[in-house]
């Protein structure tokens, strides 16, 4: 353990340490940022979901962008691997098909960014039924 | 930056603890390893979240899935289901009593639905045996910026203007306390920190010391600093083991990693903490304890 031996060391040290938290933060409140699951069913990972994920989570912290990605089960759109769906804050998720490493950055530079479609979306083609017991 | 892409929290507070989430938080990792997913999921063991008469909780970041009642056998479906295949474990969810809903982040459990947690804002967030989770949510920093940029005066005048007040039960102003403490000529003044909670089924001390420890010393030495105190004291009942466990952790790493000394005797349930007080020994380790 390294010896802190003035404020400034501390606060250099609190922020190095900051984004080991930095999960747990965004948790607090994941509608308030950019949510991305990956299907990472058997079909996704043979098509390269792994990679994708990898993708997502490096390029989005690399340029600054406040989001949680995660991996979820099949999508039901085995011919169209890999799938993702991508929350913007207060927005409905959209999902994209055949996301390779470029449409994934086009994902990020138009659709994130700026909220622009990008090529690739699945129609919505089923309805979500919140079910009480 | 971490290369975790998710955590998992397991409630270590003493209610879960009792009911076996040390061997959850084994099995969570025996099936991570055999998923080769060590590097990828991160365990971390937490103090109470506060809801213990549904424990013990499991809390799946960054959905912030709250998993109630696990029992170490349930580690395989929550890594197999939800980790892996990123489907919730449903049953492992709380049930809303009165509309029978599954509720699946605990934000929206009537529970906690109104609580903003200001004492326990740490507790049930971050490993209170690892002081790096302490300092990354701002722990020490204002120990720091007192020691280096205010008077004691001035610490006092802040206490006072805040309008906080004991919590020890009585509800006296705090920075009147200290007022007349720094005021009273002593040869050798004490902070002690009163950790005897002795109502019955009144757990809020044993909380903070168990979920967040740090927060504990940090404030005892800021009170010294204030009133010219040398030393502290803690003084924590002999029922509260996993308490003691943790404060004796979080004073070591405190006196490895931010320097004024801290020393403790162990073999009581008397902690005693020395902190080197004078402006210029401050960051300055005394090794001899
Ligand atoms: C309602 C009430 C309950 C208390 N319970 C305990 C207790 O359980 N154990 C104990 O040692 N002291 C207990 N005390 C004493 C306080 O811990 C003690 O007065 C302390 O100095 C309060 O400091 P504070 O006002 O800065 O929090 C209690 C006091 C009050 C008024
Ligand atoms: S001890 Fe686990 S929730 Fe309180
Ligand atoms: S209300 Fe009477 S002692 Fe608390």
């Amino acid at each position: 353990m390294s010896k802190i031996t003035s404020l400034a060391d501390l606060k250099k040290k609190r922020d190095e340490l900051k984004g080991g938290l930095d999960i747990r933060v965004k948790a607090i409140d994941p509608d308030s940022v950019v949510q991305v699951k990956v299907a990472m069913a058997t079909c996704g990972i043979a098509s390269g979901a792994k990679t994708v994920m990898e993708f997502f989570l490096e390029q989005l912290e690399r340029r600054n962008i406040a989001a949680i990605v995660t991996q979820t089960g099949c999508m039901g759109y085995c011919y169209a691997e890999p799938t993702i769906e991508v929350k913007l804050p207060g927005q409905d998720p959209v999902v994209y098909g055949f996301v390779d490493l470029k449409r994934a950055d086009q994902i990020i530079e138009k659709y994130i960014k700026t909220g622009e479609l990008v090529d690739g979306i699945i129609p919505v083609n089923y309805q979500t039924i919140d079910f009480k017991e | 930056m971490s290369k975790y892409s998710m955590h998992l929290l397991v409630c270590g507070g003493t209610g879960c603890h009792a009911s076996e989430s040390d061997a959850i938080v084994c099995n969570l990792r025996d099936e991570l390893e055999a998923k080769g997913l060590m590097d990828t999921v991160q365990v971390i063991l937490t103090g109470c979240f506060g809801f213990c008469e549904k424990g013990p909780i499991v809390k799946v970041m960054p959905d912030n899935t709250f998993y109630v009642q696990v029992k170490p056998e349930d580690a395989q479906t929550i890594i197999e289901e939800h980790v892996i295949k990123g489907r919730k474990v449903t049953r492992l969810l709380y049930q809303d009593p009165v509309s029978k809903e599954m509720i699946s982040d605990s934000k929206h459990m009537g529970f906690f639905k109104k609580q903003l947690r200001i004492v326990l804002r740490n507790c049930g967030f971050i490993n209170p045996e690892n002081i790096d989770e302490y300092i990354a949510r701002d722990g020490y920093q204002a120990l720091g910026k007192v020691l280096s940029e205010m008077t004691p005066e001035q610490v006092i005048k802040e206490v006072r203007d805040s309008g906080q007040r004991g919590r020890g039960g009585g509800g006296f102003p705090t920075g009147l306390k200290w007022e007349i403490a720094s005021k009273n000529k002593a040869d050798q003044k004490y902070v002690v920190c009163n950790a005897d909670e002795g109502d019955p089924g009144a757990f809020m001390d044993r909380s903070v010391l168990e979920g967040d420890p740090h927060s504990v010393l940090e404030a005892m030495a800021i009170c010294g600093y204030s009133i010219g105190a040398s030393h502290g004291l803690i003084y924590i009942r002999a029922e509260y083991p996993l308490a003691i466990a943790r404060l004796k952790i979080a004073i070591k790493q405190a006196r490895n990693m931010v320097c004024w000394a801290i020393r403790f005797s162990a073999q009581s349930t008397v902690l005693i903490l020395n902190f080197a007080m004078e402006q210029e020994h401050l960051y300055a380790v005394k090794k001899q304890h």
